[in-house]
């Protein structure tokens, strides 16, 4: 998951993206969307596809991409996760540290 | 409707007060307690929310700060390769007393796959998922 995050870093791959959102395109077809080489845009989909983000699929000598759709729920989850595990530290520390707090208040009348 | 979709919530009930999860939020001592090596902390509206960790850095600001109650800060990461760039993202997290203890609320907007998807007619598809990862179930595949 650290691959789509990672792919989808670079504004241009989140425009080809949407690009072949809801209709595969070829690479000819993507390239002409943008000002920079096809071999750059190649590079691209071939990070997106590494990624789990797009498919290929060929077509005699073309190459056909669409996006795997699924794969961003999955990074939603991904984010999602990393919340949970975020807050779960975070409840461990606030509990120790109140426990610490209790702790010490409540030593403290049976000292005097 | 897409504006309340844009979003990551979670909830969590924590067994200590407002005060110690928000002293842990704020406070640059109490924040490594449980996150990151070195935090830069600067808990008012503009001020800056620097998370450093072993290999990675979460940079941003904080917008708004209600002392026990409520903070702000825009969230993300550094580095040319960050998914969500230096505030890129918005985190919201407010602290409701509940008994001896506290909700905590977290909702995070601002996310790369939740832009992605906004620009495309591709929530009918995702809702439903995104209620079940929402609600704590599985989604199909």
């Amino acid at each position: 998951m650290d691959d789509a995050l990672r792919a989808i870093a670079e504004p241009r791959r989140r425009d080809i993206l949407r690009l072949v959102w809801h209709e595969e395109r070829s690479v000819g077809d993507i390239a002409s969307h943008f000002d920079v080489t096809r071999p750059a845009i190649s590079q691209h989909l071939r990070v997106l596809e590494d990624a789990g983000l797009v498919t290929l699929r060929r077509d005699g000598r073309r190459s056909i991409y669409r996006a795997r759709r699924t794969a961003l729920h999955e990074l939603r989850a991904y984010l999602a996760a990393f919340w949970d595990a975020e807050l779960a530290g975070l409840k461990a520390a606030a509990e120790r540290a109140e426990r610490e707090k209790k702790g010490t208040y409540e030593r403290r009348p049976r000292r005097h | 409707m897409s504006a309340d979709l844009d979003v990551i919530e979670r909830a969590i009930d924590i067994d200590a007060s407002p005060e110690t999860v928000f002293e842990l939020l704020t406070d640059p001592a109490e924040y490594v307690k449980w996150k990151g090596r070195l935090a830069d902390l600067d808990p008012r509206p503009g001020g800056r929310f620097h998370v450093t960790f072993k290999d990675s850095a979460v940079r941003g600001e904080y917008v708004e700060v209600v002392k026990n109650k409520r903070v702000v800060f825009t969230w993300g990461w550094e580095g040319p390769q960050a998914a969500i760039g230096p505030g890129g993202s918005t985190v919201e997290i407010d602290l409701e007393p509940r008994g001896t203890g506290t909700r905590l609320h977290l909702v995070h907007r601002g996310l790369p796959a939740a832009e992605l998807a906004s620009h495309t007619a591709g929530w009918d598809y995702f809702l439903p998922r995104l209620t079940d990862v929402a609600e704590g179930r599985t989604p199909p595949a």
